[in-house]
């Protein structure tokens, strides 16, 4: 019942305009994996190509073994959820619920006991009756994944399933999605631009940028370990600081940062470090320092901001610009010196690019 | 989304095409053709029908009134319709429900009812010129597209650009006509074109209020047509035809052009 | 003061016109039937006793049922093929449907006079190809004022249901697809169900049109096939009976307004996606 899908050198176009550009992704049975990136990244369209909506240049598609490649969408035995719902608004909950298995030939009785057995799954047995648009949001995205799951697909995709609905909703919904997910063991593909959410649901996260995939990888290797400048600014190492190896002592790496200052890290945490690397940080990993005698980058403050939990500073360094915290106990003045410490848990090692 | 149609219902599509086409096609051909009588397709080429047309002073004249007042017409209803449709979408709470609904009724009114009415109490009733009684019959059939189309692109302006404007120093009135006309351009276009062309053809309202004196080009080709059954009316009817198109090239073409240049 | 009536006073050139010389005349018309001193409804009597105008009226409405009926169907496959179609031929399409409209009914109608004439291509057509030796009388027939008026109609029925099919989300066209529904199933289980509404609003459109018009059936239909157009402008400027005049008014009026407001009714009740 539940099988992998297999993306293997998929290339597509609108018109003349290359919106995919020879993409391959395995996701294994029963995972769930999520394609995050921003709009026009070809996260959607991955996931119409798969549905049957659009028509690749070149590329196959395989479902256990299937190939779905040349199958019209109707054909392909996938559940989809998407933004809007779609719900068909002329037919009741259970009508909606139980279209799929109509399109089946499952006798009434059938469909409506399956139906009927869905809706109560999701908490929607009351509402059995209703139009949908006598629904609310949340009611309504509930239709439509029990509307997905009822048919019993090897597959499930979502297209950013809770964009549409209030922050906390959102919240409740993933929890709701990913244990219906869990529990049946079907395989998921989930398209969203909204990081916290793919990070979250997923086994694991492809964050995608013009047509590629920038990483495949659980959300865990992907917020410690990015690997590419790309991906270490999308998930927040807003600092990227060139650097050089100066020398190798035993565990310590001796690099020298823009301006001279050299900063020693652990070959421990960071093993096969280049000659030449791109260190990235979070604001979170460079912490502001008044003391003239700290190992830092040398830096002039400018704008200080207040989040709550720590003062942020825009930073002149030779590196150019790096977004920096400090203690909420000493707050410095625009104009002020002070130094950047890297805090290694707070830190990557880049390839040059 | 390009779904893949049957050819059965693409062959049924191509003849409703050509049933929609055809007739328009023989007109044009039964214009050009040189013979005494109508027919079809054309026995040699002539252009000698569409000098009849100017020949015959009924045509003259009715070309020029049906000219005169689809632009008065078109004028008029603009110049009360804008104001309207700017009342319906900026003052919705002031205003009743029941007035959108009161400027659509030219349309819901038969024309032909109308016409007959405005004869009876603004023609004979009220004894008016019948050229004024005619005029106030096309403002009121080309008003409502006037009223509607223009209402929805209003409907999608965002009247807090307006405010901004007014924020900024700048005066109401002319407010609305540096910022507020300007982004419904497209919505004023199309409500000229769709009323002047509505003015040009009509025929249902335009029935009652024409006599020996005055009348207009479709009036004059209805009864053309009683009496003589010759290639002039296929020719004055393509050139109604072109006029239309003119009409809509040239509105596209200045006053698409003089809203851009600002 | 001023800001509180700005409506009012930029609605009020375009209320008084409707009101003074739309509203009031109509009603007086209406209202000067009942001034009979033979009885409050004696024009009434006299129009329903009358066979002839009887004939008129049941004409009209076969006229008119039929145009509607057949311009629904050939319509909506139309709008369903353009609202389908690729998207340079389907603005290639709209443009085609357009340009009749924006043509005058008297041209339109006047093509049908050279195609179903006694010398018209029709007849010549038929005669040439020898299936009758002699030309017959197409005009004046009930059949040809409905295909002058099903060819003056079909445009609108297929733009306005191009607008309604349009409307349909693509997303819930694909979500029927994802789940299995074949082609035909999208259609009859999706499609045509979420039309209806629009099939309505274009219905009322083309039957509350041939139902009024004066230039069609005076054209193709001349005096034997009569209309209540026509019935109307012989009786007010041939007869100079305007009273009779008012009466074939006023019933014409009751009858729209009474299609418009029932239909537009069932419209909305069965459009669900208006909630």
């Amino acid at each position: 019942m539940t099988q992998a899908l297999e993306i293997r050198n998929l290339t597509a176009h609108y018109g003349t305009t290359k919106v995919l550009d020879d993409l391959s992704l395995s996701v294994g049975a029963g995972e769930l994996v999520s394609l995050l990136g921003a709009s026009g990244c070809g996260k959607t369209t991955t996931l119409r190509l798969v549905a049957g909506f659009l028509t690749p240049t070149n590329g196959t598609i395989t479902l256990g073994g299937r190939d779905l490649t040349k199958l019209p969408a109707h054909k392909r035995d996938i559940g989809l959820v998407f933004q809007n719902y779609a719900l068909f608004p002329h037919l009741s909950v259970m009508d909606n619920v139980a279209f799929g298995l109509k399109q089946r030939g499952l006798p009434a009785a059938d469909r409506a006991a399956r139906a009927g057995k869905m809706l109560e799954r999701v908490g929607l047995s009351a509402l059995a009756d209703r139009l949908p648009g006598a629904l609310s949001g949340g009611q309504k995205q509930r239709v439509a994944l029990a509307r997905a799951l009822v048919i019993e697909p090897p597959l499930l995709m979502f297209d950013e399933p809770l964009s549409n609905l209030d922050a906390k909703l959102r919240i409740d919904m993933r929890v709701e999605i990913r244990q219906l997910q869990r529990a049946n063991g079907t395989t998921s593909v989930y398209v969203t631009h909204d990081q916290e959410e793919a990070f979250s649901i997923s086994d694991r996260v492809a964050i995608m940028h013009q047509g590629r995939i920038m990483q495949l990888d659980t959300p865990e290797t992907l917020y410690q370990k990015p690997a590419n400048a790309f991906v270490a600014r999308f998930v927040g190492f807003e600092n990227l600081i060139p650097m050089e190896v100066v020398r190798r002592n035993g565990d310590s790496v001796t690099a020298r940062a823009p301006g001279g200052v050299e900063l020693d890290f652990s070959a421990k945490r960071f093993p096969a470090i280049p000659e030449k690397f791109v260190l990235g940080t979070r604001p979170d990993g460079l912490t502001v320092t008044a003391d003239p005698g700290a190992k830092g980058i040398p830096a002039t403050l400018g704008l200080r901001t207040y989040l709550g939990r720590a003062y942020q500073y825009q930073c002149e360094t030779e590196a150019g610009t790096l977004v920096a915290n400090g203690s909420l106990a000493a707050p410095l003045a625009a104009g002020e010196k002070a130094r950047l410490e890297p805090v290694p848990e707070q830190c990557c090692v880049l390839a040059v690019e | 989304m390009t779904a893949r149609l049957s050819p059965w219902l693409i062959a049924f599509t191509t003849l409703i095409y050509i049933f929609l086409a055809g007739p328009l096609v023989i007109v044009i051909g039964a214009a050009l053709s040189d013979t005494t009588y109508l027919t079809f397709p054309p026995q040699g080429l002539t252009l000698h029908w569409f000098v009849r047309i100017f020949e015959i002073g009924a045509f003259r004249t009715t070309i020029v009134t049906s000219l005169q007042i689809a632009f008065l017409s078109t004028a008029l209803a603009l110049a009360i319709g804008i104001p309207a449709a700017y009342a319906l979408n900026r003052y919705r709470i002031q205003l009743p429900a029941w007035l959108s609904t009161l400027f659509v009724l030219p349309i819901l009114v038969p024309e032909i009812v109308l016409g007959f009415s405005l004869l009876r109490s603004v023609a004979a009733g009220m004894n008016a010129p019948i050229y004024a009684s005619l005029l106030i019959g096309h403002t009121l059939i080309v008003l409502p597209y006037c009223v509607r189309v223009i209402s929805a692109s209003l409907s999608s302006f965002d009247f807090s650009v307006e405010e901004a404007a007014i924020s900024l120093g700048s005066p109401p009135a002319k407010t609305f006509f540096t910022i507020v006309l300007p982004n419904v351009r497209s919505g004023v276009i199309a409500a000229f074109i769709l009323a002047f062309i509505t003015s040009i053809n009509d025929v249902s309202t335009s029935i009652f209020l024409t006599g020996p004196g005055i009348s207009t080009l479709p009036i004059q080709i209805l009864a053309h047509v009683e009496q003589f059954f010759d290639p002039v009316i296929a020719s004055v009817s393509v050139l109604l035809m072109f006029l239309t198109v003119a009409v809509m090239a040239i509105v596209e073409r200045t006053l698409g052009l003089t809203f851009l240049a600002k | 003061m001023l800001k509180r009536h700005a409506g009012w006073i930029l609605a009020a050139p375009a209320t008084l016109l409707v009101v003074l010389f739309l509203v009031l005349p109509v009603a007086a018309t209406i209202a000067s039937t009942f001034g009979d001193p033979k009885g409050v409804f004696a024009p009434y009597i006299a129009f329903f006793n009358s066979g002839f105008r009887r004939t008129v009226l049941w004409r009209t409405l076969e006229i008119s049922l039929a145009t509607t009926a057949i311009s629904l169907v050939l319509g909506f496959f139309a709008a369903y093929a353009v609202s389908r179609a690729p998207s340079r031929m389907k603005s290639v399409l709209i443009i085609a449907a357009v340009f009749p409209l924006l043509t005058g009914v008297v041209v339109r109608s006047f093509a049908w006079l050279i195609i179903l004439g006694k010398n018209g291509i029709l007849n010549n057509f038929l005669v040439g190809i020898g299936i009758t030796d002699q030309p017959f009388n197409m005009l004046y027939t009930q059949g040809s004022v409905i295909v002058a008026m099903v060819y003056l109609f079909t445009p609108l029925m297929i733009l306005t249901l191009v607008g309604v099919l349009e409307n349909i989300p693509d997303d819930v066209i694909q979500a029927a697809s994802s789940l299995g529904a074949r082609p035909s199933a999208v259609f009859r289980q999706v499609i045509f169900p979420l039309a209806v509404p629009g099939l309505i609003v274009g219905a009322v459109l083309v039957f509350t049109g041939s139902f009024t018009s004066y230039a069609t059936p005076q054209l193709v239909g001349g005096e034997r096939q009569m209309m209540m157009g026509t019935l109307m402008y012989q009786r007010a400027m041939v007869a100079f009976d305007w009273v009779g005049a008012s009466t074939v008014a006023a019933i014409m009026v009751v009858i729209t307004i009474a299609v418009v407001l029932v239909m537009t009714r069932i419209a909305r009740r069965l459009n669900p996606m208006a909630t």
